[in-house]
């Protein structure tokens, strides 16, 4: 007996899409509810930090921060440079009456003489 | 308690109504996302990742549909992003292979058997499934809604979001793809 090639495919083909019928629904592990409860706690742990770092990256905050830190920069060199000034001239206030004091003449005395 | 009471309980921050949900419908989530990604690790993965979307986006279903469309819509949508992003992995693995970065073998996955097919009908049932994966998505949809979750064209149209013609239309469209491709199939293992 000789079956054709063509007819014994064309039955794999049928047997083939028609396996699905009566299929049970696959089910997943048990304890999927505590697995999903796990998971939604991660989230929201993980969504704090996730707010927080979304606020930094809008953009009006991120260069409002940037403005702000070189603004601050500004002021502590500006400050720094002041208190450097003021101990420059504290010195040569305190060389000027170094020098004043062990080169006075005594004026009074000189008028005497 | 009916499903609408389930859902404005939930909607109010129930855990009790959020648990009996996930008891009802964690078998119909499971089972649509298996047939989509064929993998039960990422099936239960992407399970997961719809209750948990559920859970936190309760306020925003409206009832204009039934819960399970709402449902089925998350399922597949979350299961066809999931099969995106492997491609995209598996691109970039073969992108980098070319330039000698990473060793990752990548190796094909075995025919997948989905558990709930009869005995008899497992080793069809197998070959099937690999073909039902080359099928364009709208189709692979609408024939895994269908067959393997036996919606009706009907209901299959609602979870689409499109006519019920169009199901039948794409219906037709990939039971030919699959004839096609099965004939290839069944003609290689000869």
């Amino acid at each position: 007996m000789c079956m054709k090639p063509g007819n014994d495919i064309n039955q794999k083909i049928e047997g083939a899409l028609n396996s699905l019928n009566g299929v049970q629904r696959a089910e997943p592990q048990p304890w999927l509810y505590a697995r999903i409860m796990k998971r939604l706690s991660r989230e929201e742990d993980r969504s704090v930090w996730g707010s927080i770092s979304s606020f930094l990256a809008r953009p009006t905050v991120a260069i409002a921060g940037l403005c702000l830190i070189l603004v601050l920069n500004g002021v502590l060199l500006f400050k720094e440079e002041m208190e450097a000034d003021i101990i420059l001239t504290e010195q040569a206030v305190d060389s000027e009456s170094l020098m004043a004091s062990s080169s006075s003449f005594d004026y009074e005395n000189l008028v005497q003489q | 308690m009916n499903e609408w009471t389930l859902i404005e309980k939930l909607k109010q921050g129930d855990e009790s109504a959020f648990k009996t949900i996930v008891e009802t419908w964690q078998n119909m989530v499971y089972n649509t996302a298996i047939g989509i990604v064929q993998n039960a690790e990422d099936a239960e993965d992407i399970t997961q990742e719809v209750f948990v979307q559920v859970y936190q986006s309760i306020s925003s279903f409206k009832g204009d549909s039934k819960f399970s469309t709402w449902l089925y819509r998350i399922t597949v949508t979350k299961s066809l992003d999931h099969e995106r992003r492997k491609k995209r992995k598996k691109r970039f693995a073969f992108v980098r292979s070319l330039f000698g970065e990473g060793s990752e073998v990548i190796v094909n996955p075995p025919d997948f058997n989905h558990p709930g097919v009869v005995l008899d009908k497992k080793e069809d049932a197998a070959a099937l499934f690999n073909v039902i994966g080359q099928l364009p998505d709208n189709q692979r949809i609408a024939f895994t809604l269908h067959k393997l979750e036996g919606l009706s064209y009907q209901e299959v149209s609602e979870v689409m979001k499109t006519t019920v013609s169009s199901v039948e239309s794409l219906m037709h469209r990939a039971k030919t793809n699959l004839r096609k491709k099965l004939e290839e199939y069944f003609r290689d293992q000869a």
